[in-house]
């Protein structure tokens, strides 16, 4: 009996189901109608067949295919048997008589929730494994990005300090922005690319013989930084970011002030710099 | 709430009616395992579909990107090897289960009136499929698939008429290149899938028009497709996915070497599935056909038969003579591909050629991985450049008629020599084993065993021809004269001493261990072999007695001697080292070498300085580290044994 009562708590619950009876005896009622019924409640998978048949057999156009079909259900519970014989076994000493329409009922039911569960497994599993795949960039991390690489054709430090191919008494000394390509190894995905351009950055030379710099990249989308010499400023030819020789934002285009890159102190005429990106579009300076 | 949504929406669109279509078809006889061979197809195409939109996500169709990419999927993605795995063991799952979809369909008579469309329909579907395995078969541009699809379009190029504009139209050249990858992916990845997605399309539409061929109305009462027999096709699909999973985790999808076309690759053959083609293609009376008649025109026929058979059928013994056919061509098929398995497996060349493969597959894996990645012009050039693995082909090409390495040819295969009766016997080595060269054992055997070192020279024909002309002969030298005073050199005092003259030769030869690592000298060891080479304070009778007493500059790194300044002594500076190995090889016929004395050729002229120099490095253990295992001589197979 205790296998009896789940089923006994669906039924009352549905409004539907109560109708079966009635429709079952006038031998209308497909018996996925009926057997249909209580899957809203349990299985979300087949949920959507389920309302399907529930709101259109009645006016489908196949009705007429339908009337022998509980007939033949009740028989083909029966073969069912032979598939499962836990249930079967169960189910016949309770009602050792003929199978009574909720039992044709639930053999149907779980026939369905089996289909469904096994079609949804079958089907997801290549997806699952495909999307995982494809979130490879995500779980994975910047690994095919630049990696840092001390010693080799670059110059480079263990910080990620690297030596630009200029020298302090090179720049302007009337704080006129250089711009400066910045070599390095890079490594994409299969491929390592043994010191190559991988960027470039404005260095300036204070008078007080302070060298700054500042990446190309501009903070607000990504745009190269160019240098205006008639007004002395830096601005963005894509979106009219504009900012002081200082890096400071001089409109309030760009989010935030050029990103400043880290040089390092006390190596005299050599000009090392820690060459880093930053994400655009957003007031906080964050390293990507 | 969600039942008023979805009652919209049918009202608008119909959907429930055609769901209902597609769920409730009839099942008259009941639902059958026999039924789910059609849908295990539409399930794998499936799977297809989507593993195959997502290797495509990383997939870079360049003759120098190609493999590198796949490497990248099988290696260092995530789930990469799976979501490959899946898709290459279900590729070949589709052919059986379109095999066996087939033959059911023949013998249920299922191709007759009216479903003849749908049967075409089915064999258009198998052309295509036929054509997505070729087609993919190529795209990880490795050795495997490089020659075996040269094959596919060779053939291709031997059609009549417009075969060779066929050939150069999908390879997008004379040539194999980066256009034949490009356009291969484009009909593997676009045309071929639409078109079939269009014909299964058909295909299933006019099945559902007449519905399925049950032979036994009566076996059970009627049901419907849902969900009586989706639960049925569900089982069979998590079958077949169960079994492609376990393939792909536990087998793992191929990835040979990168395609090198100047590398032959002796292990080619098509996929499993196309090797009783492969077999019958080898069949003498076939062959004197010419190409076009096995590979094209006889399987051209057989599909011919296969698609006549709606019409065979109509006439009275038709359906009888479409099973026979069927059957007949089945166990062709079946017996031609186990012969192909055979024979392949009891030859010794395809069995060494496999195993070389796989080393090779293996070795590209550690040095795609290795620090410096894989160089812009491609994975090819790692392994072109690799002393581990050019070194073995090389000695195979040069060395292997009078040496062996640990007894055979380099590449693991073993030397043979004709007899005068037309057999086959193993060919006796006519110069030292090289498979230990500058080894402790090596140096070992050269101080204490000399002449049994070099014996194999004896099996020569310029010693056994001799004629007392003055030849190398390792019985009769001052050395083996010095090598053979055992009770000497096998004294208690001496043992050490031994020891420690071979731990100097070792260091000075310098070679690192057959798997690439660095070896580790005591120094103390190699000062005192050192002495004793230099200054011979050996114990016993032969105290006194030095290396370099002959062999002068025995203490110091190679340097080379020029002829006028030769004494007749071998030139032992550095010995077994790089620079020593390298002079020798270039000419062993100079005087600070084996002088007149010398049978061994030249190599200055018989190989490029490049090559030399790989040679030279496999031979001293100077390449990256490997765990490959070492080439190990072949087993002989029965037959030849």
């Amino acid at each position: 009996m205790s296998d009896e009562l789940p089923h006994a708590d669906e039924t009352p619950g549905s409004d539907p189901l109560e109708e079966t009876p009635e429709s079952a005896a006038a031998e209308e009622s497909s018996p996925a109608l009926r057997s249909e019924e209580p899957q809203p409640d349990s299985v979300e998978d087949v949920d959507v067949d389920v309302d399907v048949d529930v709101n259109v057999s009645p006016g489908a156009p196949d009705e007429s295919d339908e009337p022998d079909e509980l007939v033949d259900a009740a028989e083909e519970a029966d073969e069912e048997d032979a598939d499962s014989p836990e249930e079967s076994e169960e189910e016949s000493e309770e009602e050792s008589e003929e199978p009574s329409e909720e039992d044709v009922a639930r053999r149907a039911f779980v026939t369905q929730v089996l289909a469904g569960s096994i079609g949804a497994v079958v089907g997801l599993v290549p997806v699952l494994s495909g999307l995982i795949f494809f979130l490879d960039p995500l779980i994975r991390g910047g690994r095919s990005s630049g990696d840092a690489t001390v010693g080799g054709s670059v110059q480079k430090d263990a910080e990620g300090f690297i030596k630009l191919p200029v020298t302090r008494s090179l720049l302007p000394s009337d704080g006129t922005p250089q711009q400066v390509t910045v070599e390095d190894d890079l490594v994409d995905a299969w491929n390592k690319f043994p010191n190559v351009p991988i960027g470039s950055v404005w260095l300036l030379r204070s008078e007080s013989d302070e060298v700054s710099a500042y990446s190309t990249i501009c903070p607000h989308l990504g745009c190269a930084v160019e240098y205006r010499g008639a007004r002395s400023d830096f601005y963005c030819p894509c979106h009219l970011s504009a900012f002081k020789l200082d890096g400071s934002k001089d409109n309030p285009i760009p989010p935030r002030d050029m990103d400043s890159l880290a040089v390092k102190p006390g190596m005299g005429e050599e000009i090392w710099v820690q060459y880093k990106s930053f994400r655009g579009g957003i007031s906080e300076k964050v390293e990507v | 709430m969600i039942r008023s949504l979805l009652a919209w929406l049918d009202d608008r669109t119909g959907y429930a009616g055609f769901l209902h279509e597609a769920l409730y078809e009839r099942v008259p006889g009941g639902a059958r395992w026999r039924y789910v061979w059609g849908s295990t197809l539409v399930f794998t195409f499936s799977v297809q579909m989507i593993t195959g939109f997502f290797l495509w996500s990383a997939y870079s169709p360049s003759a120098n990107t190609a493999w590198e990419s796949v490497y990248y999927i099988e290696n260092e993605m995530i789930f990469g090897s799976l979501v490959r795995g899946l898709h290459h063991f279900t590729a070949q799952l589709m052919i059986v289960l379109m095999a066996v979809h087939l033959v059911q369909v023949i013998i249920d008579g299922a191709y007759k009136a009216p479903r003849e469309i749908n049967f075409w329909l089915g064999l258009v579907l198998m052309q295509i499929v036929l054509g997505l395995s070729l087609t993919g078969y190529l795209l990880p541009w490795d050795q495997k698939g490089y020659y075996a699809t040269q094959v596919s379009t060779k053939i291709m190029g031997n059609a009549p008429l417009i075969g060779q504009q066929a050939q150069e139209l999908i390879q997008g050249g004379p040539k194999y290149g980066h256009h034949t990858l490009t356009r291969f992916f484009a009909l593997h990845a676009g045309l071929l899938p639409i078109s079939l997605i269009a014909f299964l399309g058909l295909h299933l539409y006019v099945f559902r028009r007449h519905g399925l061929t049950v032979k036994d109305p009566k076996h059970a009462p009627e049901t419907t497709f849902w969900p009586e027999q989706v639960l049925k096709d569900g089982v069979a699909c998590l079958a077949v996915l169960l079994l492609v999973l376990g393939l792909a985790v536990w087998k793992g999808a191929e990835l040979s070497a990168p395609a090198n076309p100047s590398e032959n690759y002796a292990a080619a053959r098509p996929e499993w599935y196309f090797l009783f083609l492969f077999r019958f293609l080898k069949f003498e009376f076939v062959e004197h056909f010419g190409l076009a008649f096995g590979s094209i025109y006889v399987p051209g026929a057989l599909m011919g038969v296969v698609a006549a058979m709606p019409l065979l059928g109509r006439w009275a013994v038709g359906h009888k003579f479409n099973v026979a056919f069927t059957w007949t061509l089945t166990i062709c098929i079946g017996g031609l591909t186990l012969m192909a398995f055979y024979e392949d497996g009891r030859d010794e060349d395809h069995q060494a050629a496999i195993l070389e493969a796989h080393r090779d597959a293996e070795r590209i894996k550690e040095l795609a991985s290795g620090p410096n990645r894989i160089p812009v012009s491609g994975a090819v050039t790692l392994l072109r450049e690799d002393p581990f693995t050019q070194g073995p082909r090389l000695f195979a090409k040069h060395c292997k008629g009078c040496h062996r390495y640990d007894g055979h040819d380099g590449r693991g295969r073993l030397v043979y020599a004709g007899t005068p009766d037309g057999g086959q016997v193993r060919a006796a080595a006519e110069a030292a084993d090289l498979g230990q060269f500058g080894s402790p054992a090596w140096m070992k055997s050269v101080v204490v065993d000399y002449s049994n070192h070099f014996s194999a020279l004896k099996n020569s024909g310029w010693f056994k021809n001799a004629d007392g002309q003055d030849v190398l002969d390792p019985d009769e030298s001052e050395m083996a004269d010095w090598s053979g005073d055992a009770e000497s050199l096998g004294s208690e005092e001496n043992t050490q001493n031994v020891a420690a003259l071979v731990t100097f030769l070792v260091a000075q030869a310098g070679h690192n261990t057959r798997d690439g690592k660095v070896i580790e000298h005591d120094t103390a060891a190699v000062d005192r072999g050192r002495k004793l080479a230099v200054e011979g304070d050996w114990a016993g009778a032969i105290n006194g007695t030095s290396c370099a007493d002959c062999h002068a500059s025995i203490g110091e790194s190679f340097a080379e001697i020029g002829d006028d300044d030769a004494d007749g002594y071998p030139n032992l500076s550095g010995y077994g080292s790089a620079a020593w190995l390298k002079s020798f090889l270039s000419n062993p016929a100079a005087g600070q070498h084996y002088g007149e004395k010398n049978q061994m050729p030249a190599y200055a002229k018989r190989m490029t300085s490049t090559e030399m120099d790989l040679l030279v490095r496999w031979l001293t253990g100077d390449y990256a580290e490997t765990k490959v295992e070492p080439y190990a001589a072949q087993r002989m197979p029965p037959v030849l044994r």
